[in-house]
């Protein structure tokens, strides 16, 4: 029998980036109303059709009501106690990293995140989001010379218009859900990325999300077009310091692959989760979802959530072009209190379209862990194919993992194979390790990490170590 | 029409049993299913507001069985005829309820009741006059097969019952047909209670005609080391649903479940199934499959729930689907709820047309494509219909199905 007490303590590891940075904010009052949208549309200085999209936003998210469907037991928010725009203060325009206060960038390399350009090897260019603003994008020069934009949402809206109106709110209309609504009326910043035609992204790109303020919500915006044959891998890292409120995360991103593009967006989830209670803790409502535009373009989705008290997800690919290909690899970990619906949707809507999902998910404490995914077989998917796995594992009696895999076919010529399994870390091979002089939370530690390999395989090299790590981190003394 | 008017129309609030009075009273906030919940959503709308236009029927015109006539070495039954059960041999006996025990387990049933996810039986229980339920307690072995029978009349609806108490240790075959005729409606619920050590071998076979309908429910109770095997197979019909529900209360018990639905047309089929552990060691072995072709539209629905209790389930489904024409469409969604940890559980379901390597194979051996396809089909449907009780020697169903297709 494996000890209860050695597994709860395994998952007992503190939060390490629960601390708060002491800086000075710019802040507007609480509530959400037209004049707010007003506000931080001119604050950002942006044109009138943003504005627009906004106010129009905002329109139908009041005739929305909050989905339920989901079965998450969570206080209700109340969006009159949401602060909708915080930003750090600073000089009007920033030229070198030399200008950023040097307490934010203390804050980020607390993160382990590398803005400053002596952490050049590492070959990743940053954009850093704090609270609700864009603070510093990195190696912007670099990516300049091969026609890369890389850039907050803000910056785009000014210097690339045009693209944001033609591009912004295609793929995740305004009215598409409640939160998506909300996000659209009142986002705040995010980052742009622009991969020109026929060019390889010479680096990995990486924006890091850092909520330091507890009333404040988060509701940043993400846009990545990807030109004929371009190809770029853009990962995305998020933390939130300790409160005992929750906070409101609600963000959007849009993915446009045309001809023969390629795009795959990684990202490790770790929010601040709440205490044990499940006291406090991030709301955590994002909707991501990629286009497959182009013949043979293709869109790979990966992810690991760890943190959030609340996790409801579902990043998704329109796979369109003929021969597109949609990818979904997860990884969701629950612990404590915390809950996570999320999971994929793969609409095949062009023929000879393909996907892949596989999904594990390791529920311990009084968890819930839930996959919730869609594959669809349009009229004209002819000859598409998916492939769905979805593996759960179980650590203690008390946390619940479930699967609802929702699976439609209106095309003969197509295949949909869809497996899904429950099981629990085994006695035998635990026993097994331990018999071979490895301790007790490495070997279980070490068969989390053999379950999510297919997943970790997926991730950027650096993204791939991190994650193992997190993992090994929340489920230091959990399992039993 | 509002389900009160449809019984109002028929029967006087005097003549209504206190059953139909409960199930009224249950309808009565909501007298029709949630259509945006989880279960009713993908159920076609006019088809199921077809499945009401006719008027209720408590009784029933004459009405010729098609199926084998020779019944010798089994028991038959028909619901809503007269009759009076009462067969005690050496080895078994078979009795007809009587009324007292009968209320009292329908009764305590509804207690449990949700107005959505019972809607069916709450349906069912409120048109179904005394003559439509039938009540049995079974006891024994070496018991004849016994096969019963509901069915439509045309232009009408009609409702039946059927309650069945297995007793300790008793072991049995039982096939139900449900038969609709043109234009008509049938609500059948059925109730099983497995005592302890039981086993029975269900078969449910449901025949529609041109235009009928049904809605067939199922409820199944089954204690500890009790066996539970059901083969079912509903084709031929305009709009179908069937719900099946089955609780292993204490654990400890088997349940396997094979099960086929064909539309052909424009109709409607859809298999809902909900299997609840409520205590530990308990096994499922469950298969799904559906074909679909013309402008049909198939649906399946499992879900498997195993709370903390239930420690070392072992619980596996799956669902098969063939979709053999353009405009036909499959919906699926086999489902996992699951707390306790030390189980092993498992859910699989593809969707995809006859295998070409199979049928390029079968013609370079000179097999035309028919042939091949309808060996192919063959074997498909074999794995169910070899899983129906008496049926595979008496009842010519595979021959049926291949002929239809």
């Amino acid at each position: 029998m494996v000890n209860e007490n050695l597994v709860k303590d395994v998952v007992k590891e503190p939060y390490k980036y629960g601390f708060v940075t002491d800086i000075e904010t710019e802040k507007i009052a609480k509530g959400l109303n037209e004049d707010v949208i007003r506000l931080i549309s001119q604050k950002k200085e942006e044109p009138k059709y943003l504005l627009d999209f906004r106010l129009k936003a905002f329109k139908k998210w009041q005739k929305m009501k909050e989905p339920d469907w989901a079965g998450l037991g969570y206080k209700q928010i109340d969006y009159q106690d949401i602060i909708y725009y915080s930003a750090p203060k600073q000089k009007e325009k920033i030229s070198s990293l030399d200008e950023v206060d040097p307490k934010l960038l203390e804050t980020f390399d607390k993160l382990g995140i590398p803005l400053t350009e002596q952490k050049k090897l590492t070959n990743v260019a940053v954009d850093a989001v704090f609270d609700s603003v864009s603070i510093a994008t990195t190696f912007r020069e670099e990516l300049a010379e091969h026609g890369v934009i890389f850039c907050s949402i803000s910056e785009a809206v000014k210097n690339h218009s045009d693209l944001i109106e033609k591009y912004l709110g295609t793929v995740v209309p305004a009215s598409d859900n409640y939160f998506a609504a909300l996000n659209s009326a009142v986002f705040s910043d995010g980052s742009f990325v622009y991969i020109p035609k026929g060019v390889t992204c010479p680096m990995d790109l990486s924006s890091y999300f850092r909520i330091n303020s507890g009333d404040s919500g988060q509701f940043e915006r993400t846009l990545i077009i990807a030109e004929e044959s371009s190809s770029v891998s853009y990962l995305e890292g998020c933390t939130a310091p300790m409160f005992d409120t929750n906070t409101l995360h609600a963000a959007v991103v849009e993915l446009i692959a045309l001809d023969n593009a390629s795009i795959k967006y990684s990202t490790v989830q770790n929010w601040y989760a709440g205490d044990e209670e499940g006291i406090g803790g991030i709301f955590n409502f994002v909707t991501k979802r990629g286009k497959c535009l182009g013949k043979r373009s293709k869109i790979s989705w990966s992810q690991v959530e760890t943190g959030s008290a609340i996790t409801w997800k579902y990043p998704s690919c329109l796979l369109l072009g003929e021969e597109s290909v949609g990818e979904f690899y997860s990884v969701a970990l629950t612990n404590n209190l915390q809950q996570a619906d999320t999971g994929t949707k793969m609409i095949h809507v062009g023929p000879k379209t393909k996907s892949t999902i596989v999904s594990k998910g390791i529920s311990a404490g009084n968890s819930k862990n839930s996959y919730r995914g869609l594959v669809k077989m349009g009229t004209k998917a002819t000859g598409s194919r998916n492939y769905s796995q979805c593996d759960s594992m179980l650590i203690g009696d008390q946390a619940s993992a479930n699967t609802f895999p929702y699976i439609k076919s209106q095309q003969p010529n197509s295949e949909i194979e869809h497996e899904a399994s429950t099981c629990r870390i085994s006695e035998d091979q635990l026993f097994y390790l331990q018999s071979r002089g490895i301790e007790f939370e490495e070997a279980v530690s070490m068969m989390v990490s053999g379950f999510c390999r297919d997943v970790f395989n997926q991730l950027p090299m650096e993204f791939a170590a991190e994650a193992d790590k997190l993992l090994a981190l929340k489920l230091e003394g959990s399992v039993g | 029409m509002e389900i009160n008017d449809k019984i109002r129309t028929s029967k006087s609030n005097d003549n209504q049993t206190e059953i139909q009075k409960i199930c009224l009273h249950k309808l009565q906030a909501s007298p029709l299913p949630n259509p945006k919940s989880e279960l009713w959503r993908l159920s076609n709308k006019s088809k199921l507001s077809n499945f009401l236009d006719y008027s209720v029927n408590e009784k029933d015109s004459k009405f010729d069985i098609p199926y084998p006539k020779n019944s010798q070495g089994t028991i038959r039954l028909i619901i809503g005829t007269k009759f009076k059960i009462k067969l005690i041999e050496k080895n078994y006996s078979i009795q007809q309820l009587s009324e007292d025990e009968l209320q009292k387990y329908i009764k305590e049933q509804i207690s449990f009741f949700k107005q959505n996810e019972n809607w069916s039986d709450l349906l069912n229980l409120s048109l179904s006059c005394k003559n439509n339920i039938l009540g049995l307690k079974i006891n024994g072995s070496n018991i004849p097969p016994i096969e019963i029978f509901s069915h439509a009349s045309s232009n009408s609806l009609n409702a039946k019952t059927l309650v069945i108490f297995l007793e300790k240790n008793c072991e049995v075959e039982l096939l139900q047909v449900n038969l609709g005729k043109e234009n008509s409606s049938l609500s059948q619920s059925t109730f099983f209670c497995l005592k302890e050590n039981s086993s029975v071998n269900h078969g449910v076979v449901s025949y529609g005609e041109n235009r009928s309908n049904l809605l067939n429910s199922l409820n199944v109770i089954q204690q500890k080391n009790s066996t539970y095997n059901l083969g079912s197979l509903h084709f031929k019909f305009n709009y179908a649903r069937f719900e099946i529900s089955i609780k292993q209360s204490a654990g400890n018990a088997k349940t396997t479940i094979k099960g086929m639905q064909i539309t052909k047309k424009d109709e409607q089929i859809s298999t809902y199934t909900k299997i609840e552990f409520n205590g530990p060691n308990g096994f499922l072995d469950q298969i799904n499959k559906s074909l679909a072709d013309d402008k049909s539209h198939a649906i399946f629905e499992g879900s498997i729930i195993v709370p903390k209790i239930a420690q070392r389930t072992d619980a596996s489904q799956l669902s098969r689907n063939l979709l053999l024409s353009n405009l036909a469409q499959i919906d699926t969604k086999p489902q996992l709820e699951i707390i306790a940890d030390d189980v092993k559980c498992k859910h699989g379901a593809t969707i995809s047309q006859l295998n070409e390597e199979e049928l390029f194979y079968m013609r370079t051996r000179g097999i035309t494509l028919t042939e091949a396809s309808k060996l192919q089909l063959s074997s498909y449907f074999q794995e169910i219909i070899s899983f129906i009780p008496i049926s595979k020697d008496r009842w010519d169903l595979l021959d049926q199905l291949l002929n239809e297709n």
